[in-house]
């Protein structure tokens, strides 16, 4: 859906992810925000700006550090009419809330028998940027093989727009998982009400010598190699997930079918992540062998910036996964 | 001799900024201490101030735009009728303070 205004305007991820709430505030009154900060305070990113000031207290709820009793409280308000947004500082700390979150959001449809649903949106903030072991986790994975649990992970400013007005418009459950180093960029979004659809990856970059697929932040890094390995005339092409749960295995296969080789890319580690998933589902679907992982180092993101980027995929680890995969 | 102000920093954690709102327009005497433009980041607005007396002369960044750290946003003189040149490009600084609020 895209409305008939044309252009764009730059905004700072945040205000992209402020004004998606704040149109689907408006012209849905069962859309409410809970959580920690985001009232007042209008969010630990300022990304609930102006939600109180417009809708007041009662539709944006200010909640004690309590995650799975602020999950549990958005699964009954959903089955009850609510389209409830809980709102998950960091991604770490959803683990308090995964009991509610998969047990009761995940499974009321399939309990029930259709009678309830859970249309509700957990949103929460994932990555690495100088926080420590326990406030730099990615647990996409973690959540992506749930049945009944849809994830969406933007990586620009549009995207987190379009994802989360399509995420507060879905009978859900829906993760939104954003990421730290996000907050600080800016970019083009549409000027008209547009929504993204869930489901539906991007390709981001055209080319022919490999292709790249990732999500969230990690497309920057993905970007950053590939203007690197065009320098020495590899040309990648980079297909961004946005959707992690459905994943849209057809644009990933399609690309891989032209390039022959797939490297994929998370920030968070490799074993059981985004990649093995992707891996599989394109061998299964091409019999493409060319394939290869890039994620974390298999340890506990430290808060040291040192133990961080050493950590860390960088673009100088995807270009060198790149090379030693075309050249294999 | 005619100087830009530049977009200030270093400031942790940003890229990019949006120009806010200008405190004066070509002609206005700035005090030192007076407030010059506002700037707004991912995070916070950030005030610039001037450092020392001085004349803005030209503003090359409307409201709205968007701009790194370093990108010139106006030139400034201490003579009101002194000629602009063609291009900010080799301009000396115009010394600023500024404040992350």
């Amino acid at each position: 859906m895209s409305s008939d205004v044309p252009g764009t305007v730059k905004l700072f991820f945040r205000e992209a992810i402020a004004r998606a709430l704040r149109e689907e505030m408006a012209h849905d009154a069962r859309v409410i925000v809970l959580g920690q900060d985001v009232g007042r305070f209008g969010g630990a990113y300022r990304e609930f700006d102006g939600l109180y000031a417009a809708f007041g207290g009662a539709r944006v709820r200010d909640t004690p550090v309590a995650e799975a009793s602020i999950i549990g409280l958005g699964v009954g308000a959903a089955a009850a009419g609510l389209h409830p947004l809980v709102s998950i500082t960091y991604m770490d700390f959803l683990m308090l809330g995964l009991d509610p979150l998969v047990n009761y959001g995940a499974k009321v449809r399939f309990k029930t028998g259709g009678r309830l649903a859970a249309p509700l949106v957990v949103k929460t903030t994932a990555g690495a940027k100088g926080q420590g072991v326990a406030h730099s986790q990615c647990l996409e994975p973690w959540l992506m093989n749930v049945p009944g649990l849809k994830v969406v992970a933007p990586s620009n400013a549009a995207d987190a727009y379009g994802l989360l007005k399509a995420a507060l418009r879905d009978d859900g459950p829906v993760v939104f998982v954003d990421h730290k180093r996000l907050f600080p960029t800016a970019g083009e979004v549409p000027r008209g009400e547009t929504i993204v659809p869930i489901g539906r990856a991007a390709v981001r970059r055209r080319g022919s010598d490999v292709t790249i697929v990732t999500h969230g932040y990690m497309c920057r890094t993905a970007d950053a190699a590939a203007d690197r390995l065009a320098e020495n005339g590899v040309a990648c092409e980079i297909v961004d997930l946005r959707s992690l749960a459905p994943l849209d295995a057809e644009t990933v296969c399609e690309s891989v079918a032209r390039t022959g080789a797939l490297v994929t890319l998370e920030e968070g580690p490799t074993a059981c992540g985004v990649g093995a998933e992707v891996a599989c589902r394109v061998h299964e679907a091409l019999g493409v062998r060319r394939i290869a992982r890039v994620g974390a180092a298999p340890a506990p993101v430290s808060s040291n910036p040192v133990l961080e980027a050493a950590c860390l995929p960088d673009a100088a680890r995807v270009v060198a996964a790149v090379r030693r995969l075309l050249l294999s | 001799m005619i100087s830009k102000l530049a977009v200030p920093g270093p400031i942790e954690d940003v890229e990019e900024l949006r120009v806010l709102a200008w405190h004066g327009a070509p002609g206005t005497a700035f005090a030192p201490g007076a407030l010059i433009v506002e700037l707004e980041t991912h995070k916070a607005v950030v005030e610039v101030r001037a450092a020392r007396p001085g004349i803005l002369r030209a503003i090359l960044c409307e409201p709205g735009s968007w701009e790194k750290v370093g990108n010139a946003l106006a030139l400034f003189s201490d003579d009101p009728d002194e000629t602009l040149p063609g291009s900010a490009a080799a301009l000396p600084p115009w010394i600023v303070e500024f404040a992350v609020t």
